[in-house]
């Protein structure tokens, strides 16, 4: 018995194929659009996975809490003096200010970010030298000496030279050396950044000294970062105290938010495929009506034809999410996500230049299916069925 | 008794009127029965013989192949039935257009009873229509007579006890006609057995012993069972 339900599994199987390369140009056509469909969606779900992933990834660096002076609802400088408040807060491993500001370059148009701090201050900074493609990081006593991002690299063409100068506030430049840059695989955080010095930042920006723009605070047990946010807080009411965990969620929420909004305009092209698909499978035309009609006559069940179909639509959506999903790697590990870059990275002029290493989650794979292959089989094997459990005496008298 | 209809009736709404394709029909053919049905067109012949055939229910009435009731039985017995035991011949050709001649007479098989070996048969009886050389061509590429030659050779592919058959003869030249009238006399000798309708009034001379009926809204009439 088995075996014989095997060949008809096998013949109907066949019968499918041949069914779709008889009407391969439509079969062909439904399949590009449908694997086009589940590119975009793949792409994306990669990308966003991908570029959540590095941020966690590099983020895990950064300090536990940094703290801001607010004014009016808008940061100003903060006094280095807000340290020894600190103090007495037990848990406090150590607090490093840093100078963090922006550089507009009115020559290339673009907007470079500034870091000035005194890196082997910070917990791991002895351990920042491995984020470097190339270099060292620069110690305190190093006036003048920078690290660069890639996309400053490019920008300011450091591969031919190792000096460039910067303008002060009063129009005065200022020089530096670059003694190091950032790998790509830290593109993400690091691609538009020039790290310095404290007192080189302070030069730069003419801040005063005993000032800085944000304080770096590192705990010594991370569990209880929460516990000393509330702590600062009170002690120092007219500062903002970002946590970590703070800082990665809103990373999370602004490409989740990015992915959210690309999804749903492509969630709208894969209602649109859906329709359409509907529209070509529901309207079975007289010939194809007439198929079924003289496959009934013949003696095939019901569940036979419905078979075929579901042979049929399996194979075509199988194929167009092998292909799909491979165009979707390819795009995104080839290709840095070229199609999605502007939307998800924002819409800075240096952006970085991405190597990201994609991962589908299970979870994501059976989205994709939930909303691709099962809509498609839905299309094609209801209208079949229709067709199949009316009477097929249609094909006897013409 | 290889085909009983009791008090068989199908009725069709056509333009708000009621039509009545079979009127209370009783018949009883055994095994190797030649039966030309006549009537013109509208009378009912196909209605009969979808009802036959199990392609369409009775609203009264009952349907005894081999002693079982066709709508007693699941959807899958009763296409195993028509599949096994009935070989239709269409009004019309009904041929799969995109399929070569050849993949359309083994349609049926698509079953597992090893299609490998029935591609031998469907040469012979492609030969016994006179199509032997039209196995890799297309419906297309056919005549309307000549596409009605492969129906019929079809119709034979499962060696079934029954062939219904509607209106074989229809669009076939003078002497293909004989050739497939022969070739149907040579299967009822062999104990096939034939239900035929047709307007055809001449078709019921060229088959000895065959029963004749007639046919006229819905009610049969002739010889009895």
């Amino acid at each position: 018995m088995a075996p014989r339900n095997l060949e008809k599994q096998l013949n109907i199987l066949d019968y499918a194929l041949s069914s779709l390369w008889r009407r391969r140009m439509k079969s062909l056509s439904v399949l590009l659009v449908f694997a086009a469909v589940i590119f975009l969606l793949a792409s994306f779900q990669m990308v966003t996975q991908a570029l959540t992933d590095k941020a966690s990834q590099v983020l895990a660096y950064t300090p536990e809490i940094t703290l801001q002076k607010m004014s009016a609802g808008r940061q100003e400088a903060i006094p280095l003096a807000y340290r020894d408040r600190l103090a007495g807060i037990f848990g406090i491993r150590r607090v490093v200010p840093r100078i963090w500001g922006y550089y507009f370059d009115e020559v290339r148009l673009a907007n470079y970010t500034v870091m000035g701090m005194d890196v082997r201050e910070m917990p791991e900074g002895d351990r920042l030298d491995t984020a470097l493609a190339k270099g060292t990081i620069p110690g305190p006593e190093e006036q003048g000496r920078v690290v660069v991002g890639q996309s400053i690299v490019k920008a300011l063409n450091l591969d031919e030279r190792n000096t460039f100068s910067l303008f002060r506030p009063d129009l005065s430049l200022k020089t530096f050396t670059v003694s190091g840059a950032f790998s790509r695989d830290t593109d993400i955080m690091t691609n538009d950044l020039i790290v310095m010095s404290l007192a080189d930042a302070r030069d730069l920006y003419e801040i005063p000294a005993g000032l800085v723009t944000d304080l770096c605070v590192y705990v010594a047990n991370p569990k209880e970062i929460g516990t000393i946010a509330r702590k600062i807080s009170a002690i120092l009411p007219g500062v903002r105290v970002l946590t970590r965990p703070q800082i990665q969620k809103t990373y999370q929420v602004v490409f989740g938010w990015r992915s959210g909004f690309g999804s749903i305009c492509l969630l709208a092209a894969l209602a649109s495929f859906v329709i359409l698909a509907w529209d070509k499978a529901s309207g079975l035309s007289p010939e194809e009506r007439r198929e079924i009609s003289i496959l009934k006559v013949l003696g095939w069940e019901t569940s036979d034809i419905l078979a075929v179909r579901f042979w049929e639509s399996v194979i075509v959506s199988g194929l167009a999410c092998i292909v799909g999903m491979t165009a979707a790697y390819i795009h995104v590990v080839y290709f840095a996500a070229f199609l999605f870059r502007p939307v998800l990275m924002g819409w800075s002029v240096l952006r970085p230049d991405l190597h990201l290493v994609p991962r589908m989650a299970v979870g994501n794979i059976l989205l994709i299916l939930a909303f691709t292959v099962v809509p498609y089989l839905a299309a094609t094997v209801i209208p079949a069925w229709r067709s199949a459990t009316v009477p097929a005496d249609s094909a006897l008298g013409g | 008794m290889i085909i009983e209809c009791k008090n068989l009736t199908k009725s069709y709404a056509v333009e708000n009127t009621m039509v009545h394709a079979a009127d209370t029909v009783n018949l009883s053919v055994n095994k190797g029965d030649f039966l030309v049905i006549l009537g013109h067109s509208g009378s009912g012949k196909t209605t009969l013989l979808s009802l036959i055939g199990g392609l369409t229910s009775p609203d009264k009435g009952q349907v005894f192949i081999d002693g079982v009731e066709n709508w007693q039985q699941s959807d899958r017995a009763l296409s195993t039935m028509r599949n096994s035991k009935i070989g239709f011949i269409f009004q019309f050709a009904s041929l799969i257009p995109t399929l070569s001649i050849m993949e359309n007479i083994l349609l049926p098989l698509s079953f597992g009873e090893n299609p490998a070996g029935s591609r031998d048969l469907a040469l012979d009886i492609l030969d016994q229509v006179g199509l032997a050389d039209k196995g890799k061509a297309f419906p297309s590429q056919l005549s309307g007579g000549q596409q009605r030659r492969v129906a019929i050779a079809r119709s034979f592919i499962n060696c079934p006890d029954i062939i219904l058959a509607d209106e074989p003869t229809g669009d076939l030249d003078e002497e293909t006609e004989r050739d497939i009238l022969a070739l149907f006399r040579r299967y009822n000798e062999q104990g096939t057995t034939f239900v035929v309708v047709t307007h055809n009034s001449d078709l019921a001379a060229t088959q000895k012993d065959a029963r004749v009926f007639s046919m006229r809204q819905g009610v049969l009439s002739g010889q009895a069972a």
